[in-house]
C-alpha cells in the first residue's frame, strides 16, 4: 500500500497545476498557448496513469489485507470528496458528516432487512431517503454561519449516535447490525475486488460531479459564498438555496459512500458509523490535500488514509492514532491551511521557472496607466491640482469619520 | 411519578445545572473574547478529572486539593494556547480554523489520557462517596452537593471578577466591541489570553467536581461537549448569563426527563433545544446578537 | 404594472425604522429618491445612513415601514431578490471576493436563467467580453487574472464598482465610494458615476466627502439621528440651518 501511494503522490502533484488552470497565477506570460497545450497533455497523462493505477491496484495488491486496506482508503476518498461539495465550495466546515455516512449505511441495511429489497436498490433508496431528510435538516442548519454551523453539524452526529444506540429494537443498538451480503457466492478476495471497483466508480462519479459544478455558474456562486456571503447576496446570488443544494448533494454522496461501506463490511455499530472521528477524517483529508482542488480530498485520503492504516497495523489499537491524527490536523491547520496541492505549487513556482510577481507587474503597469490617465482625464477632471486639493479637504473630513457609521 | 421522585429529580437537575452553568460559562467566554468555539473545553474537563483521580490515587488525599495545582496550571495553559496557537491563525478564517485546531487539541488530550492511563474506566472512592443527606424526602448524594457548591462558588467568583474587577471590565468591553475596546486603550490581545485562561480554569474546577461523582474514561468528553455547545447556542453565543440560565433550564429538563425516558433519550433534550433555537431565534434566547454571523 | 409614468419616484421608503437593543438607528424615515438622478445621503456619524442603506438592500430587516421600488413592495425581500430587481450596491469598506480572480469576481454577478443555465459553464464568451469591457471602463483590465486580494485598495474599489455594474442594475447604491481612496482615484470614480448617470442609471451615494457630494449630486438628503431632516439641491441644503445644526451641533 505505501508503494501505491508513493507512485500516485508525485503524479497527482504534477497534474495539479493543470487542474487549477482556471486560477492562472502569472500575468504577462508570453507564449502561454504552447504552455497551455503542454499542460493539457500533462493533465491527460496524469489522469490516465492515475486511472490505470487504480484499476490495476487489485491485481497488484500482494494479499487480501492490502486489498481491504485499499478499499478503506477508497471509502475515505469517497467521503472526503463528498464532504468537499460543502466544505470546499462554500467554506462551511461540517464536522458531523459522519451522520450522513451512518444514515446511508443503516438505511441500506435496514431496507434490505425489513423490506427484502435487492442490495443495490436499497443502497440507492437509502441515498434518496438521506437526500429528502437533508432538506429540512439543511434548512435548519444553514440558518446560522461559521461556528454555530459547526456546532450544529457536530450535534447531528451526537444525536444520531444517541438515537441509534437507544433504539436497539430497530437498529440493533450496540450489539451491531449484520448486513446481508450482496454477492453471497463470491469468495472473500473476489468480494474485495468487486467492492474496490465499486468504490472507485462511486468516486469517479463524485469527481465528475465536482468538476462539473466547479466550472458552472452554480459553482461560481458557491465559491462566492465561501469568499464573502453578504457580498454574494448583494450581487444577486440566492445564497441560501445554493448552500442548501450543495449541502444536500454533499450529504447524499456521503450517504451513498456509507451504504457502499455497509454492503462491503457487512457489520454496523453506531459507535463506528456515527463517529466524530470519521467526520474529522473527512475534514482532515480534504484540508490536507486542498479543499479548492478537485483531487485535493483524494490526495489527502490517500496520504492520510494510508498513514492511518499503517498506524493501526504498526501500533495496534492503542490511543496513539488519536494523537497522530491530532498532531497532523493541528499542523495542517497551523502551517498548511490551503493544503498540499497549493503548497506544492508554491514550491514549484519558487524553484521552477521564475515568473515576475503579480505585484511588480501591476505596480509598473499601474504607473504607466496613471500617467496615461492623467494625460487624458485632464480635460474632464479639470486641472490635476484641483481634484487633489478638493480631496485634501475631503480627506480631513473623512478622517473625522473613520469610526464608521451604524 | 410520585411527588418525592419528582422533587428528587428537580433537586438533582438543579445540581447538574450548576455544573453545566459553570462549564458553559467558560465555553461562551472563549467565544466572546476570541470568536472561538473551543471544542477542547470538555477534553480539558476530563483531563482535570483524571488529574484529580491521579492525585487521589498517588497521595490518598482529597481530590479537591488537586485544584491548588490544576487551576493555575490550566489558567497558564489557556493563556499559552491563546498566545501560541490561536493567534497564529489568519483572521479571515479564524472561526472555522480555530474549531479544527481546538478539535485537534481535544483529540490529542483524549489520546494522551488513553495512552498514559489506558482506556479503563476510573472512579474515585471517597469516605463520603456513598453518603447522602435527606432533603424534604429527597436523597441527595453528598458528592453532588459538594460539586454543586464548588460550581456555584466559582460561578459567583467569575461573576464578581467580570462585574467588579478592572480586568473584568476590560474583558466585557472586549467581548462587546473589540475595536472600540482597543481604541480606549485596552490591550485586547492580553485580555483575550486571560479570558482563555479563565475559561480553562472553569474546566479545571468543573473536572474536579465531576471526578467526585462520575466514572471517567478518555472519550467521555464527547458526552459533554454536545450539551455544552447546545447550551451556549440556546443562551446566545458570548453571553455568560445566557449560558448560565440555559444551563439551568436544560439541566433540570434533562434530569426530569431521565425518569420516564432513561438517560440516553433524556440527553436529546439539548439537541431538541438547539434546533428549536435555530428555527425560532438563531441568535439565542438570552442576548448575544453575535451568533448568526459567527 | 408600469409605474414609469410616475417619474422621479422609483425608490422610496415610508416610515422605515430599525433599532438595535434600544438604540434607534433609523426611525420613521420617509425618503423618496429621484429616478435618473444622483442622490446623495449625508449626515454626521451615527446618523443611521448605513443602517438605512442596509434596510433598503435587505441586508437588515427593518422593524417597521416599507421600501418600494418601481411600485413594488420590496421591504422584506431577501438581498439577492432586491439585487435582481435592479438595485446594485457597494459596501462601506470595499468588499470583493479576495481569492477569486478579477474576472471571476465579475462573473459572480451574472444571473443564470433557469436550471440549465445554472449548470452550464461559468465562462461564457459573451459574458467574458462584457466583463472585460467593464474592466476596461473602470481601468483595471490589465489585472484580469490576478487574485483580487493582490490588488491595491483603490483597485479593489474599482473592481467592486465593476462587479455591481456587471449585474446591470438601474439603481446603484454606493456606500462611501471615496472613503480611503487617493485624490486621483476619487476623480476617476466621480467621472464614472457621472457617465453612468448620463446613460440613465440612478445613483444613491452615501458620502462624507462634502466637496464630492456638492459637485456630483443632483439631490441631497441629510440624515440626523436616524431620520431625514432636510433635502433638496446641494446649494439649498448647504445653507439650511438645520443641516448646520446637525453637523456642528450648534
Amino acid at each position: 500500500m505505501p508503494n501505491a501511494s508513493d507512485t500516485r503522490h508525485p503524479t497527482s502533484t504534477a497534474g495539479s497545476p493543470a487542474v487549477t488552470a482556471t486560477e492562472p497565477t502569472g500575468t504577462g506570460a508570453t507564449g502561454s498557448g504552447t504552455n497551455r497545450t503542454w499542460r493539457r497533455v500533462a493533465r491527460v497523462v496524469a489522469l490516465v496513469v492515475c486511472a490505470a493505477l487504480v484499476l490495476a491496484f487489485p491485481e497488484l495488491a500482494p494479499n487480501a489485507y492490502i486489498l481491504s486496506a485499499g478499499i478503506v482508503v477508497a471509502s475515505y476518498a469517497c467521503t472526503a470528496t463528498a464532504w468537499n461539495f460543502m466544505g470546499g465550495f462554500t467554506g462551511y466546515v461540517s464536522l458531523g458528516h459522519a451522520a450522513f455516512f451512518g444514515l446511508g449505511a443503516y438505511g441500506t441495511a435496514i431496507l434490505i432487512r425489513d423490506l427484502g429489497l435487492p442490495s443495490f436498490v436499497a443502497w440507492l433508496l437509502a441515498g434518496l431517503l438521506v437526500l429528502l431528510i437533508t432538506i429540512p435538516l439543511g434548512i435548519a442548519a444553514l440558518r446560522v454561519r461559521g461556528a454555530s454551523f459547526v456546532i450544529v453539524s457536530i450535534s447531528f452526529v451526537l444525536i444520531l449516535l444517541l438515537v441509534f444506540q437507544g433504539w436497539g429494537s430497530f437498529t440493533g443498538g450496540s450489539d451491531g447490525l449484520v448486513v446481508p451480503r450482496p454477492f453471497p457466492d463470491l469468495l472473500r478476495p473476489e468480494h474485495h475486488r468487486v467492492f474496490f471497483y465499486l468504490f472507485a466508480a462511486l468516486l469517479a462519479a463524485m469527481l465528475l460531479a465536482w468538476w462539473a459544478i466547479d466550472r458552472s455558474r452554480f459553482g461560481t456562486g458557491l465559491k462566492a459564498v465561501r469568499e464573502d456571503e453578504d457580498k454574494a447576496q448583494a450581487l444577486g446570488v440566492p445564497t441560501r438555496n445554493y448552500k442548501l443544494v450543495a449541502y444536500v448533494v454533499s450529504a447524499t454522496f456521503t450517504a451513498l459512500a456509507g451504504g457502499m461501506y455497509a454492503l462491503w463490511f457487512g457489520d454496523l455499530d453506531p459507535i463506528f458509523q456515527f463517529s466524530i472521528m470519521l467526520g474529522s477524517y473527512m475534514v482532515l483529508m480534504a484540508l490536507f490535500g486542498g479543499v479548492r482542488h478537485l483531487y485535493g480530498p483524494l490526495l489527502g485520503a490517500v496520504v492520510v488514509g494510508v498513514g492511518l492504516e499503517y498506524f493501526k497495523l504498526e501500533f495496534g489499537d492503542t490511543q496513539l492514532h488519536l494523537v497522530a491524527t491530532a498532531l497532523l490536523l493541528g499542523l495542517v491547520v497551523l502551517f498548511m491551511p490551503d493544503g498540499l496541492i497549493p503548497a506544492a505549487q508554491a514550491l514549484v513556482k519558487r524553484f521552477g521557472p521564475q515568473d515576475s510577481s503579480i505585484r511588480e507587474v501591476t505596480a509598473a503597469e499601474l504607473l504607466e496607466r496613471n500617467r496615461a490617465a492623467s494625460g487624458t482625464a485632464g480635460t474632464t477632471d479639470g486641472d490635476r491640482d484641483e481634484p487633489a486639493d478638493a480631496a485634501g479637504t475631503g480627506r480631513s473630513e473623512g478622517d473625522a469619520s473613520t469610526g464608521g457609521d451604524r | 411519578m410520585t411527588g418525592t421522585l419528582l422533587f428528587q429529580s428537580l433537586v438533582l437537575g438543579v445540581l447538574l445545572g450548576g455544573l453545566y452553568a459553570l462549564l458553559a460559562a467558560g465555553l461562551t467566554l472563549y467565544f466572546g473574547v476570541m470568536r472561538v468555539v473551543m471544542i477542547a473545553h470538555s477534553a480539558f474537563l476530563i483531563l482535570a478529572a483524571y488529574l484529580a483521580w491521579f492525585f487521589n490515587q498517588q497521595t490518598g488525599m482529597d481530590p479537591l486539593l488537586s485544584l491548588v495545582v490544576t487551576v493555575p496550571l490550566f489558567f497558564l495553559v489557556g493563556v499559552g494556547m491563546q498566545r501560541l496557537l490561536i493567534t497564529r491563525l489568519r483572521p479571515a478564517t479564524l472561526t472555522m480554523m480555530s474549531v479544527l485546531l481546538t478539535f485537534a487539541v481535544a483529540l490529542f488530550i483524549e489520546g494522551m489520557i488513553g495512552f498514559v492511563w489506558s482506556g479503563t474506566q476510573r472512579r474515585i472512592q471517597l469516605p463520603y462517596s456513598s453518603a447522602s443527606v435527606e432533603f424534604f424526602g429527597a436523597h441527595i448524594a453528598v458528592v453532588k452537593l459538594v460539586a454543586f457548591a464548588l460550581a456555584a462558588l466559582s460561578l459567583a467568583l467569575l461573576y464578581l471578577i467580570m462585574k467588579h474587577s478592572r480586568f473584568g471590565q476590560a474583558l466585557r468591553a472586549t467581548i462587546q466591541h473589540s475595536e472600540a475596546a482597543q481604541l480606549v486603550g485596552i490591550k485586547t490581545d492580553r485580555v483575550a489570553g486571560f479570558g482563555f485562561g479563565l475559561g480553562l480554569a472553569t474546566a479545571a474546577i468543573g473536572g474536579t467536581a465531576l471526578s467526585l461523582d462520575a466514572t471517567i474514561y478518555p472519550s467521555l468528553h464527547w458526552h459533554w461537549i454536545g450539551p455544552l455547545m447546545a447550551i451556549i447556542v440556546v443562551g446566545g453565543l458570548g453571553s455568560i448569563p445566557g449560558a448560565a440560565i440555559a444551563a439551568m433550564v436544560l439541566g433540570i429538563g434533562q434530569s426530569l426527563l431521565q425518569v420516564p425516558l432513561g438517560t440516553t433519550w433524556a440527553q436529546t433534550i439539548f439537541y431538541v433545544a438547539l434546533f428549536v433555537t435555530l428555527m425560532l431565534r438563531p441568535q439565542g434566547f438570552f442576548g448575544g446578537r453575535l451568533a448568526q454571523r459567527f | 404594472m408600469k409605474t414609469t409614468v410616475e417619474t422621479g419616484r422609483s425608490l422610496e421608503t415610508v416610515g422605515l425604522s430599525r433599532s438595535f437593543g434600544g438604540v434607534h438607528a433609523v426611525r420613521d424615515a420617509t425618503v423618496t429618491f429621484q429616478q435618473g438622478k444622483i442622490n446623495a445621503l449625508i449626515g454626521p456619524n451615527g446618523s443611521g445612513k448605513t443602517t438605512f442603506f442596509n434596510c433598503v438592500t435587505g441586508m437588515i430587516k427593518p422593524d417597521s415601514g416599507t421600501v418600494t421600488f418601481k411600485g413594488h413592495d420590496i421591504t422584506r425581500r431577501s438581498p439577492h431578490r432586491i439585487a435582481r430587481a435592479g438595485i446594485g450596491r457597494s459596501f462601506q469598506l470595499c468588499r470583493v471576493f479576495p481569492r477569486m480572480t478579477v474576472l471571476e469576481n465579475l462573473l459572480v454577478a451574472v444571473q443564470p436563467k433557469g436550471l440549465r443555465d445554472l449548470l452550464s459553464g461559468a465562462r461564457n464568451p459573451a459574458e467574458i467580453d462584457r466583463a472585460r469591457a467593464l474592466l476596461v471602463r473602470v481601468g483595471i483590465d490589465h489585472l484580469e487574472n490576478s487574485e483580487a486580494r493582490n490588488l491595491s485598495y483603490g483597485q479593489q474599489k474599482l473592481l467592486e464598482l465593476a462587479g455591481v455594474l456587471m449585474g446591470d442594475p438601474d439603481t446603484i447604491m454606493l456606500d462611501e465610494p471615496a472613503g480611503g481612496v487617493n485624490p486621483a482615484l476619487i476623480g476617476r470614480i466621480a467621472t464614472l458615476v457621472q457617465e453612468l448617470n448620463a446613460e440613465g442609471k440612478t445613483f444613491l451615494v452615501v458620502e462624507h466627502n462634502m466637496e464630492l457630494v456638492m459637485s456630483l449630486s443632483d439631490h441631497v438628503i441629510v440624515f440626523d439621528r436616524g431620520r431625514p431632516i432636510a433635502e433638496g439641491p446641494p446649494e439649498t441644503v448647504q445653507s439650511d440651518p438645520r443641516v448646520l445644526e446637525a453637523y456642528l451641533g450648534v
